[in-house]
């Protein structure tokens, strides 16, 4: 583990990246209570809320949250392609970049942090390595980026292929990270 | 040029293929007339922001070291590689299938394709699939073929082949994607902004992502030992190829394999950086297929069955170009655009006119020529081995010299003949070059005629006045008569050296030899003498050495013996002066750059040509080393105020002078001396050497000098003029040329403040 006062510059470092790259970042305390207040709250008025349970983080910080009426853990093929929001955890998040690291072959994360055009990834602050390039080291966070299929997630999808820099293309029009404490 | 289209009327298409000449011209007219701009804007954008990239990462250097031995190593080791792959994607429950040819990789798709009765697929961004024209091969059996990348959908839509190796599309400003689409699809939405268009492009793909039976992606790198896939992207739209639809395809080179999944770490800090500019891009997958995820079912649709996953390597010539001692460096390339967007050239015509059918820019000539003919290469003209490109390349790929090398084949593709060999002959073309073209043996020559010239020069100046001197010039040498020729001058620089008189030898030790390069010599021997003059001032010790050619010219036209021929003879004559205890000063930054980068690969044995790289210096390169160690006060000894032209200042660095590290102390030193300089961020004036003197190109070579022009003008609005400073031979002509102003050589300047 980071020693705590490296790990603090990681979590402001991380910050300032994922905001340079047009992400938002609320940092709060590991709670249901405070989980499920964040996630509600970043997805607003949101017709419906694709929801894919975690593989690393405890599923019982996002129970109170999953007790939402609109948030969907097993959509179907319509639901998938038709809802505003899409929660997962992000197993690992680098500070350098801003990004969040998914993992896709985990059920059905990859989909749901895909098809929604509002994206919020959970990660926990522990999880930050300073560089991209870490994800790559079986010493740092047990080696997962080594196994995993996963995506590094930097913003919300963009093209410049049609003249000026336009955000939101066929991935998430925005991206929400909720990084918890 | 004879030809009077309309540029508009040029399609890309029909200028694609370039092994005739006439195509290469099209190109250029029609690029300049319709496309010019945009690319400007696009490529000029992800070049500054790459510089500032790239200058927020600590370890550049040893990441590209690091990169290029990955690189050579997994070269060296490719057949090894490929067998381990196919091992590592069968454990993984994948497919694997190596492809020889283009047609056999489009077979074994459309196979697949057809056994599982697909009848849309949706791809994502491949380069490699356009060089095996993959969807003709897939349309042509009924499977529709969805191009799900926006740049790559504007191409479908056109009919065109990609400009750019990242932005295939990049050509097309935001108004002629509106006039496109207006055009090809029946809608009543206005379409006039970039975020019209996206959702405009967006919903008609989403229904495809959502109703395609299978997925055909490409691959950034691929890991032999874990089968692993890294996909760089922004839009989303690699990530439901390879997410949303059973069946996934990933095409891509065998030249895309490296060792090991840790590898990745490497490059995913590099890719990124070096192509857009960008930290990382939105998405950057890391996949080892088939996805333990459940299969999306679209609504209405089967519930899922198995994934499935096929990796279709292709070699296509690449195992040949393995072989070539030259070519197999090509296979380096990580195809990020480096080099595309630091060229000047390719800023302002883009990969329409520099470029073939699937490749462009400074790397793509040798992949035209490896994946298909010598003749697809001719493109490649348009490098001027300006070597911009080298310092930002992420593998340390010396672009210019496989460019250099394929002019050569394609000079001896053509066939010497007595007239050739004739004019070679009197001109000192080495025989193995006496099948150059006769303009390529003139500027390859330039020494022979410099010789001549100022042996007679009033007479042959005045020759060029004559009536239809220049007529002959053009239909014979190919010299475009547009351009001011530079005046041979009455006496050499090794003259006026000679008529020196008093000279006290210098206190500063070591003392230095001034290469008498034959640009200056025959040229501009009164910068030479500057630049003698302002040294002496600071007490440096500085002898001439006798007017040698040094391969530069010869080289430029891919006259490679001839250029070897001259670096041998050169290299011992100034190994010479460093034994005795001399630095090497050399005025003309082309030359300094054979000397300190491209006599690596015309001289072997011994060590001289690591001693001529380490030794040698740009004249005010050397007074900055010499100011700093001897802590001189440079405004007492050149004060500017003194400078009849002014202390006000536009300076324009030679582009081989940055790429040597030289250019930075030419700042130092004349803001040290009390100057006010401005100066230029062009990569290059589009002069370099020869280039824009040769009629086919030279309307090209103005236009890449506007962007220097234009900086000029920004300069100076407040103030009036500056005093225009160049410290290339041939920058100076082109700014003469551009703003019909006189123009100095920093040495100049100095040498007018010492009384």
């Amino acid at each position: 583990m980071q020693p705590v006062l490296e790990q603090t510059s990681l979590l402001e470092q991380f910050t300032n990246s994922a905001k340079a790259a047009v992400a938002t970042v609320e940092i709060i305390d590991r709670s249901p209570a405070a989980l499920r207040g964040a996630i509600l709250g970043a997805a607003g008025n949101a017709n419906r809320i694709l929801y894919a349970p975690p593989h690393d983080l405890p599923a019982a910080l996002f129970s109170e949250f999953a007790t939402d009426p609109r948030v969907v853990s097993g959509a179907t093929a319509d639901q998938m392609v038709n809802s505003a929001a899409g929660v997962t955890e992000a197993f690992a998040a680098v500070a350098s970049t801003g990004s969040v690291c998914i993992n896709v072959s985990h059920e059905r994360t990859g989909m749901v942090s895909l098809l929604a055009p509002l994206q919020i990834a959970v990660v926990a602050a522990e999880t930050i390595v300073p560089q991209p390039r870490d994800l790559f080291r079986a010493d740092v966070l047990g080696g997962k980026g080594l196994s995993r299929d996963f995506v590094f997630v930097t913003g919300p999808s963009a093209t410049a292929d049609m003249g000026p820099l336009v955000r939101g293309v066929h991935g998430p029009h925005k991206l929400h990270i909720i990084v918890l404490r | 040029m004879g030809t009077s289209v309309n540029p508009a009327d040029i399609t890309p298409r029909q200028v694609a293929n370039k092994s005739d000449k006439k195509a290469l011209r099209d190109a250029i007219r029609m690029t300049l007339g319709v496309q010019s701009a945009a690319i400007r804007h696009n490529t000029q954008t992800f070049n500054r922001n790459r510089y500032a990239a790239i200058s927020r990462l600590p370890d550049y250097d040893q990441l590209k070291d690091r990169a290029r031995q990955i690189k050579e190593n997994a070269i060296a080791n490719l057949p090894w590689l490929l067998q381990q792959l196919e091992a590592s994607v069968r454990a993984n429950g994948g497919n694997f299938h190596l492809a020889k040819t283009a047609a056999d990789a489009n077979t074994y798709i459309r196979d697949v394709l057809t056994r599982h009765n697909v009848k849309l697929v949706v791809k994502g961004k491949s380069i490699t699939s356009e060089e095996t024209k993959l969807n003709h091969a897939l349309e042509a059996v009924g499977i529709k073929v969805a191009e799900s990348d926006l740049a790559e959908f504007i191409l479908q839509v056109a009919d065109e082949q990609p400009s750019h190796i990242v932005a295939p599309a990049l050509h097309y400003s935001r108004e002629r994607i509106t006039a496109l689409f207006k055009r090809k699809f029946t809608t009543d939405l206005p379409l006039d902004t970039g975020e019209e268009l996206t959702k405009f492009a967006r919903e008609i793909l989403r229904q495809q992502f959502i109703a395609a039976d299978a997925g055909i992606s490409g691959a950034n790198l691929i890991a032999a030992d874990s089968g692993s896939l890294m996909l760089v992207e922004s839009e989303g739209n690699i990530r439901m190829t390879t997410t949303l639809p059973p069946v996934h395809i990933a095409i891509a080179g065998i030249e895309k394999v490296v060792p090991s999944r840790t590898d990745f770490g490497t490059f995913i800090e590099l890719l990124p950086r070096s192509g857009t500019g960008q930290p990382l891009t939105s998405y950057v997958s890391i996949l080892h297929p088939p996805l333990k995820a459940p299969v999306f079912a679209a609504p209405g649709k089967e519930p899922a069955k198995e994934r499935e996953f096929h990796m279709v390597l292709i070699d296509n010539g690449r195992s040949r170009m393995r072989e070539d001692p030259v070519l197999h460096e090509a296979l380096y390339c990580i195809r990020c655009s480096a080099c595309l967007n630091s060229c000047a050239n390719f800023e302002t015509v883009g990969g329409h006119a520099f470029g073939g059918e699937t490749y462009s820019g400074g790397i793509g000539g040798s992949w035209e020529a490896g994946t298909g003919q010598l003749s697809n290469a001719r493109f490649s003209d348009l490098c001027t081995a300006c070597s911009r490109c080298v310092p930002n390349c992420p593998v340390r790929i010396d672009i210019p010299w496989l460019n250099e090398n394929l002019r050569q084949r394609l000079n001896q593709a053509q066939g010497s003949s007595p007239v050739k060999f004739m004019f070679g002959e009197m001109t000192g073309s080495a025989p193995e070059d006496s099948a150059a073209p006769l303009q390529k043996q003139f500027f390859g020559n330039y020494d022979a005629f410099g010789r001549w010239g100022a042996r007679a020069a009033s007479l042959a100046n005045a020759s060029l006045h004559l009536p239809g001197a220049r007529a002959v010039m053009e239909s014979v040498f190919g010299v475009d008569r547009r351009r001011a020729l530079p005046a041979f001058a009455t006496k050499t620089w090794e003259e006026l050296y000679r008529d020196e008189k008093d000279v006290k030898p210098g206190g500063i030790h070591p003392g230095v030899v001034m290469l008498a390069d034959v640009f200056t010599n025959y040229g501009a021997p009164e910068r030479g003498m500057a630049a003698i003059r302002v040294l002496r001032a600071v007490g440096v010790d500085v002898v001439l050495s006798p007017a040698m050619p040094d391969g530069r010219a010869a080289m430029s036209q891919g006259m490679i013996e001839t250029a070897r021929r001259q670096a041998l003879a050169l290299a011992p004559v100034l190994r010479r002066y460093l034994d005795a205890g001399r630095k090497i000063v050399v005025l003309e930054p082309s030359v300094l750059a054979m000397l300190r980068r491209d006599f690596k690969h015309l001289l072997d044995g011994d060590d001289t040509q690591a001693l001529l790289a380490q030794n040698s210096y740009e004249p005010l390169e050397f007074l900055w080393k010499v100011a700093q160690e001897q802590r001189l006060d440079l405004a007492q000894i050149f004060p500017a105020s003194r400078c009849p032209n002014g202390t006000r200042l536009f300076y324009h660095s030679h582009c081989q002078q940055r790429t040597c590290n030289a250019a930075s102390q030419t700042i130092e030193v004349l803001r040290a001396a009390g100057f006010d300089v401005v100066t230029s961020s062009v990569e290059c004036c589009g002069m370099a050497g020869s280039f824009g003197y040769k009629r086919e190109y030279y309307e090209l070579s103005m236009a890449v000098g506007e962007d220097l022009f234009a900086q000029v003008r920004e300069a100076e609005p407040e103030g009036g003029p500056r005093t225009l400073v160049a410290s290339g031979i041939s920058c100076h002509e082109q700014l003469v040329a551009g703003m019909g102003r006189e123009v100095f050589h920093p040495a100049e300047l100095l040498a007018s403040t010492v009384g």
